[in-house]
């Protein structure tokens, strides 16, 4: 087994490692890159602490090879403030005490903002639906809900350029 | 812990068959949502990893109103789930996809990994066997077709041969006044199933059942025909109390393995249930 | 989908109870937080835990001379070349219960159990370096479960405790007998209650690093104060020189505040290798090797009149303690106490059997006994209403709790708000109206303590302690030993300290979760942090406001007969607000009156003649609806509603998220968190066969708080969100009951009990008109 070379577009920036194949891109992400904001909480596909965008679609990326991202655009939750403004999605978060420990926070945001950029007026069902991927032990889920809802309904907008 | 392998990203299909025919200790991964848990369980631990998802050939959802419908294996199941050209002509297909797992193992798993993976417990086999699909498999050697109730042959065994591949999966169009149906269950929505039933059902002009599929999930080492209880119902006016027959049948007819979530007997009484349910589910939308 | 209700609201305060947001909200929002998990040291190894293959084995001979010669491993550790072989427990008060060794000298006693740990230069090569430790056992006869492992043959666990009895438990009030005469009806039955995982999001995991003397742990956990002590004690050290960071924790629930394999095999590494050692357990591994909710096996006998009137109750309850103490020693005591709860018996008898078994341990999980004291008296008493064909609802109420009762030697209630929890109830339920044929509605109710009272951990300080200091433009902070786990006590501290000064909440700035510049505090366990911490708070905060009142006096020269207050930054007249002075403008001149000094506030909190168990009781009902699915089993929550009383909340989306929280752990302790063992093997020790709820199986959450007013407590708050934990299962038990007739005896309720239930129910039926013909 020889380590490859590996150009990764992590948000916006591009990253050149040099990293044995089987890593994962949570590996390259955490460990190489150094971006601890995305979490793991299993090793079985099952809890989305991991979850960042590829080309904008929610993904666990304990369930990737780094190699298959390679050309692809990656966003992790340290992508998602601008301008050090936060994104309406983490406003929401806020507002809505939709964490608690937090170290599901990042995946669970990060699975947000993708179904938000799909689904610009869901219902409740659909909102669950969209997270059902993500495992939260603290909240019952019911604060992520209300968060999601709101910023679908466009409540935390503002200028952030 | 996954251990080393070396890493092959074939741009094209001919690129794969060519790589896949030297290489011997070599995997497929098309996604990988299952194969890399395996992996890192250590249960498997090839020396290549021939890796298909960014084959572009293979990414496709093409549908004729002759042919039917044809889906590249390197689709992502969320590809599936939003494509309006099944939603309309194959709904049950949509709202499998739409029940398969989580929305992000949807957005990188794909239709030719799942059935490649053959667990009895996959979501797409039994749904696409009661529409009568078929698989086209192919390598180096060429290509070939086949039923897709004849693809899984064991637990994640497959009738693949050395070097192929998945390369489509075929739906023919479905007869009028055909209804199907698929449930699991499961405990969280987002589980695979403890076990699972699909059925179709098509009437006849005069309304009796002209045919009639009925497909088993997790109820033994591969999707399992019900080809009992088809019998029962083909040729006869459809009511419930045949529905409730088929069901005990189906119940009869498997061989599911009791595990923590649920004991055999108890997986046998729900794929009864789910049997019943879903043929008259389908019997309704056939009717309709 | 989410309806919140304030039932006798206060308004006189400007923080407490209003929207304040969290105050590590954007720490955690944008990923910056850095948990243990996240924590990277310079030359740092990582650390893998060898584990025993069996439940109960001698171990004869560890051999990882084949590891050391693996390129990249850097050492390896055994209880019996590298530790002192000291048994701690928590219960540090009682020598016989500091039974756990992290890493054993001689014996395993459960599947899972640390044997050695290696050191690596990476994570990988650790892992694969425990395939070359080659350890010799001698395999010993185990045993599973508890009414096995009493019988007079069973194998020993632990040495000197006969029938492998751990503690025992007894609690009495009353003439039991004479009270159960009273009685017009008895009832009895036999529950089993099964064990939980915390499954915190982050798994258990440290970092040790040891040098000159000293050693500095980052650690994921509950109270770093009891993990400083504990390590400091099997280490030999002196708890000064050893450092506990837990900046932010992910999740606890009760399972993090004793020692851990990660803490104690990182720790001893590093002692050894002089270099900063790193271990964070698998998930698998923190199913397997850490503890969870006590299993138990209940028998209770309750008396009562025909016209309801509650005579005496009779517990016995023997439970699967698995292969160590832990916290069980107080599980196996609040157990007993809160299946009492919240009702009035004459004659009280409870007899608690913690017994040994060779399975993981267990230990307090968010309700700490009380999950299962509910499960099994609920559930019960809406039975005896059925038979005695009384309003259950109605009963209950004119059996509980009131203010000022007293629990017959135990407690004295000082606030209560059950009575007006039955009223919501039973409006919600009148407005439901009918329901479909396939739901019906469950209710329990519960009460909780507010943090314990008896010093099991032999502490010689406060149990909390704040320091609060200001700076001189205004700024606040303040130093707190309570643990913040994402139940918000940061937030609650701030909120606490911006009112008890009379500033903002964006003044103040809260430390915790570093024992060197934190005061002891024990931690985040049994619902203690907002009464007894939140007390502190106040005193230090009381204390450096008096500090600037003084001042105060002498620069506006007023009368000394008024009252001065500080609200909102304005120092001011109470009699008369608009004379007064800026806050900040206060802030600067009182520091230089003090020679430069820093306004500095201290505080405490120890409970005094408050009982033995706890100083302050919250009260609740839930009520939740379920559709059950009669040919399959399946349960789905439909619609709740919690009507609560925590006192006067402080913190109120910390409160809303406490108990939507809480009822989604206790929903799946109700029907989906089931932990099988076989062999003493855990059998889904992975988030595929560990279900949990998930939002797609999380009914509306509507919450009724009834504010209530506890002398104890600061601003008058009491306990929130671990009590919510422990009446859902009944719930949802009593639901089902209402909707077959049809009772569940053991929880979680999967759906094949369900219909080996009806199944038998029908034969039941048959038979008896069988016997009619």
């Amino acid at each position: 087994m020889e380590k490859q070379l590996l150009r990764l577009t992590v948000n916006g920036q591009e990253y050149e490692l040099y990293i044995n194949p089987k890593t994962l891109l949570v590996e390259a992400i955490r460990d190489h890159i150094g971006l601890t904001g995305t979490k793991r909480g299993c090793d079985t596909v099952s809890c989305g602490a991991c979850t960042v965008m590829i080309d904008g679609a929610s993904v666990k990326s304990c369930s990737v090879l780094a190699m298959q991202a390679e050309g692809t655009k990656i966003t992790t939750v340290e992508g998602l403030e601008k301008n050090g403004k936060l994104a309406p999605i983490q406003k929401a978060f806020i507002d809505h005490g939709a964490f608690q420990c937090g170290f599901c926070t990042s995946g669970m945001i990060m699975t947000a903002q993708a179904f938000l950029d799909e689904n610009k007026n869901p219902t409740d069902w659909e909102i669950r639906e969209g997270i059902e991927g993500n495992i939260c032990r603290c909240t019952g889920y019911n604060s992520i809900v209300r968060a999601i809802d709101a910023t679908a309904k466009g409540k935390y907008e503002e200028d952030r350029s | 812990m996954i251990n080393d392998f070396n890493y092959l990203r074939p741009g094209t299909l001919k690129e794969a068959f060519a790589m896949y025919a030297e290489h011997d200790d070599c995997k497929v991964i098309c996604g990988g949502q299952s194969l890399l848990i395996v992996m890192r369980q250590g249960m498997i631990s090839p020396e290549y990893l021939l890796d298909i998802k960014s084959i572009k050939e293979l990414d496709y959802i093409k549908f004729d109103k002759k042919e039917g419908l044809r889906i590249g294996a390197t689709t992502i199941h969320r590809a599936i789930e939003k494509s309006d050209v099944i939603k309309k002509n194959y709904p049950v297909l949509t709202a499998m996809e739409n029940k398969l797992a989580s929305v992000q193992v949807r957005n990188w798993g794909t239709i030719g990994g799942n059935l490649a993976h053959a667990d009895p417990a996959g979501d797409p086999a039994p749904v696409l066997i009661t529409l009568k699909a078929n698989i086209k498999v192919g390598g180096a050697a060429g290509e070939r077709t086949m039923p897709l109730e004849d693809f899984s042959v064991d637990y994640f065994e497959t009738a693949l041969n050395k070097g192929e591949l998945v390369l489509e999966v075929q739906v023919p169009v479905s007869e009028p006044k055909t209804g199907a149906a698929y449930q699991k269950f499961n405990l969280l929505e987002s589980d695979m199933g403890i076990v699972a039933a699909a059925a179709s059902v098509t009437l006849n002009g005069n309304g009796k059942c002209k045919d009639a599929r009925i497909v088993l999930g997790n109820a033994g080492s591969t999707p399992r025909r019900v080809k009992r209880a088809e019998e029962l119902l083909i040729g006869k006016t459809l009511k419930e109390s045949l529905f409730a027959e088929a069901g005990k049948i189906a119940s009869e007819d498997c061989e599911p393995v009791a595990d923590i979530h649920a004991s055999e007997e108890h997986r046998r009484h729900i794929l009864g249930v789910l049997t019943k349910r879903m043929l008259q589910k389908a019997f309704e939308q056939a009717k309709a | 989908m989410n309806k919140y209700t304030v039932i006798n609201p206060h308004s006189e305060f400007k923080v407490i109870n209003t929207h304040v947001h969290n105050v590590d909200g954007v720490a955690k929002v944008t990923g910056r937080a850095t948990y243990t998990f996240d924590v990277k040291l310079p030359n740092m190894l990582y650390g893998k835990i060898l584990r025993s293959p069996h439940p109960h084995a001698k171990i004869l001979k560890i051999d990882y001379s084949r590891a050391l010669e693996l390129p990249g491993v850097v050492g390896v550790v055994t209880g019996k070349e590298d530790t002192l072989g000291i048994k701690q427990g928590i219960w540090r008060r009682y020598k016989d219960l500091c039974d756990e060794q992290i890493l054993p000298v001689d014996k395993v006693r459960y599947i899972g159990e640390p044997v050695a740990a290696v050191a690596a230069i990476t994570e990988e090569i650790a892992e694969k370096a425990l395939d070359y430790i080659d350890v010799d056992y001698e395999v010993l006869p185990a045993v599973f479960e508890p009414m096995d492992a009493i019988k007079k043959d069973a194998p020993e666990i632990h040495e000197g405790f006969e029938r492998n009895i751990n503690i025992t438990r007894h609690i009495e009030w009353g003439d039991v007998e004479a009270a159960f005469e009273e009685a017009d009806y008895i009832r009895e039955d036999w529950f089993k209650c099964g064990g939980q995982a915390h499954m915190c999001m982050e798994t258990r995991v440290a970092v040790s690093s040891y040098t000159d003397g000293k050693l500095t742990i980052y650690h994921s956990n509950q109270s770093p104060y009891y993990l400083q002590a504990l390590m400091a004690g099997v280490l030999d050290m002196r708890e000064g020189d050893v450092r506990v960071i837990s900046t932010y924790t992910g999740g606890g629930f009760g399972g993090k505040f004793e020692l851990d394999g990660a803490i104690f095999c990182s720790a001893v590494l590093s002692r050894k290798l002089h270099k900063p050692v790193k271990i964070v357990y698998t998930r698998e591994e923190d199913f397997i090797a850490s503890k969870r909710r006590t299993p138990m096996l209940y028998y209770v006998r309750t008396g009562v009149k025909k016209d309801g009137t509650f005579c005496a109750r009779e517990a016995k309850v023997f439970t699967n303690g698995g292969a160590y103490t832990g916290m069980g020693a107080t599980a196996i005591y609040l157990t007993g106490f809160f299946h009492s709860f919240p009702y009035r018996w004459k004659g009280y008898r409870y007899d608690g059997y913690r017994v040994y078994t060779n399975t993981l341990p267990s230990t307090s999980m968010r309700g700490f006994g009380a999950p299962q004291a509910m499960f099994t008296s609920e559930q019960q008493i809406e039975w005896i209403a059925a038979d005695l064909g009384l309003d259950p609802i109605e009963m209950r109420r004119k059996n509980s709790h009131y203010e000022g009762y007293e629990v017959p030697g135990q407690a004295t209630i000082a606030s209560c708000g059950i009575d007006q929890c039955y009223d919501e109830i039973q409006k919600w339920i009148k407005d439901k109206g009918k329901l479909p044929a396939n739901r019906a509605i469950g209710i329990s109710a519960c009460g909780f303590m507010t943090g314990g009272i008896f010093n099991w951990f032999d502490t010689p300080y406060s149990f909390s302690s704040a320091v609060v200091t200001i700076n001189y433009d205004g700024t606040v902070e303040l130093r707190v030993g309570c643990q913040e786990l994402g139940q918000g006590s940061n937030t609650t501290m701030a909120i606490i300290a911006a009112e008890t000064l009379g500033v903002k909440i964006e003044d103040i700035k809260v430390y915790s979760g570093d024992t060197d510049q934190c005061p002891a505090d024990l931690g985040a366990w049994g619902s203690r942090q907002t009464l007894m911490t939140g007390n502190a708070v106040k005193m230090a905060c009381e204390d450096a406001k008096k500090q600037l009142l003084e001042f105060a006096y002498a620069e506006m020269g007023i009368n000394i007969v008024y009252d001065l207050d500080i609200k909102d930054r304005w120092a001011h007249i109470v009699a008369r607000p608009e004379r007064g002075m800026k806050y900040e403008d206060l802030v600067k001149k009182a520091l230089r009156a003090k020679d430069g000094q820093r306004i500095m506030g201290r505080g405490y909190y120890t409970p005094h003649r408050k009982g033995m168990i706890s100083p302050a009781y919250s009260y609740m009902l839930q009520g939740v609806e379920v559709e059950i699915d009669e040919e399959t089993g399946k349960i789905k929550l439909i619609d709740s509603l919690t009507a609560h009383d925590c006192g006067q909340p402080i913190n109120h989306l910390g409160l809303i998220g406490q108990l939507e929280g809480a009822f989604s752990m206790a929903a799946g302790y109700g029907y989906l968190e089931y932990m099988p063992f076989e062999d003493g093997k855990l059998m889904n020790p992975n988030l595929v066969d560990y279900k949990m709820i998930r939002a797609t199986e999380m009914p509306p959450t509507a919450v009724a708080e009834i504010d209530t007013y506890e002398p104890e407590g600061p601003y008058g708050a009491k306990e929130a969100g671990e009590g919510l934990t422990n009446p859902t299962a009944a719930a949802i038990g009593n639901a089902i009951f209402h909707r077959f007739g049809i009772q569940m005896k053991e929880n979680p309720i999967k759906p094949e009990m369900i219909l080996k239930a009806l199944k038998e129910k029908k034969e039941k039926e048959q038979e008896k008109k069988k016997g009619k013909k």
